[in-house]
């Protein structure tokens, strides 16, 4: 693991807000008495993650060196595999994939449609 | 939108009840689908791409590297095979390392070689700079496999390590940590254990585990699951003081 580092460790308000909310799957899980380890999209994110490397966006090793590094400094009290989506959506911020105001208004728009009946 | 579905049961009552589920749409799980949506309208990947790349990750687990073992310890021409082509001997047991796009994964380099113990020679793998795995044998790696504290202190104190995972060898056994790298990757083929002369590759397999392939547990007859220990803390810190003693 590298000394020096090309991640900002600058919180992320979008990011932070979510975090703040603390529901993670394994407080929800036993709520509900889900025995499921993993939330269902886990692995859609570890796909994600596949996407991004196989295309040399976001190269695989690049995107586990800074989840590690944010995940020390960061996000140390988040467990997995919320620390890992949320070390990705950083990362991708950081590099400018993706924009903070454009993921606030997508999610906004998601959850909409997630909870329209 | 109106909408009724049937389960072509004629409208029987249902007799089972259905399995509890997590009914909150948490913001974790619409940050997910909200960044991929984004990354596919930008033209990162495509939805394809990860439809394919999700259904591969769904569809693989520790079993395949189990019936590998068994096979090996069963058969010494493939054994010999795995040991000369591992990749090749895998196509074999039905594992194609080129899925799903042809060339792998960028996490699953082609190159795989297998570790095997002797009585003498125990291996343990690791990856320090990340957390490479063979995931087409292994499926997805736990989640104890990614974490530094596992990835730093293997390759220091091996046998304290192990032994947290309830793994502890005799001094005259050799420990050797195996670090994956971006290029390869590494299994373990663990000795057969006695006791299981004459059993069937089914029978071998289902005690061959994920944990014995990564090296922190040995195959037994009777252990067909991989269970740790959970050590409780020896001082337990408490918020107010108990059983008469004064705070400090």
């Amino acid at each position: 693991m590298s000394a020096t580092s090309d991640v900002d460790f600058s919180r992320i308000a979008l990011l932070e807000a979510i975090r703040s909310q603390g529901k993670t799957w394994d407080v929800l899980a036993p709520r509900y008495g889900v025995t499921n380890p993993n939330p269902p999209w886990k692995t859609s994110l570890v796909a994600m993650c596949d996407c991004l490397g196989v295309s040399g966006t976001l190269p695989t090793l690049d995107r586990r060196r800074a989840e590690d590094e944010l995940a020390q400094a960061v996000y140390s009290d988040v467990p997995e595999p919320e620390r890992q989506l949320l070390a990705l959506v950083h990362t991708m911020l950081n590099r400018g994939l993706v924009a903070e105001e454009d993921l606030a208004s997508r999610m906004r728009t998601v959850r909409s449609r997630l909870e329209a009946v | 939108m109106s909408h009724t579905h049937t389960h072509g049961d004629g409208g029987a009552d249902h007799s089972h009840r259905a399995a509890p589920m997590v009914e909150e749409i948490t913001d974790f799980e619409v940050l997910e689908i909200a960044v991929r949506e984004l990354a596919i309208e930008h033209g990162l990947f495509t939805a394809e791409e990860h439809r394919r790349f999700t259904e591969w990750a769904e569809s693989i687990e520790p079993a395949a590297g189990s019936r590998l073992v068994a096979k090996a310890w069963t058969d010494p021409a493939f054994k010999a095979r795995v040991m000369e082509d591992a990749v090749k001997a895998c196509k074999e047991i039905g594992i194609d390392w080129a899925e799903p796009t042809g060339f792998g994964t960028p996490s699953d380099y082609m190159h795989l070689v297998v570790l095997e113990d002797t009585p003498t020679l125990h291996h343990v793998i690791v990856c320090t700079l990340c957390s490479c795995y063979p995931r087409p044998l292994l499926g997805m790696s736990p989640e104890w496999y990614r974490t530094t504290n596992y990835r730093r202190r293997l390759v220091r104190w091996p046998r304290q390590v192990l032994a947290e995972f309830g793994l502890i060898l005799p001094p005259e056994v050799e420990v050797r940590v195996e670090d994956s790298n971006q290029k390869c990757r590494f299994m373990v083929l663990p000795v057969r254990p006695a006791g299981t002369e004459n059993w069937t590759e089914e029978q071998l397999a289902e005690i061959v585990t994920r944990d014995c392939m990564i090296g922190v547990a040995l195959p037994r007859p009777g252990r067909t699951a991989d269970v740790h220990p959970v050590h409780k803390a020896r001082r337990p810190v408490h918020s107010s003081p108990q059983h008469g003693e004064a705070a400090q």
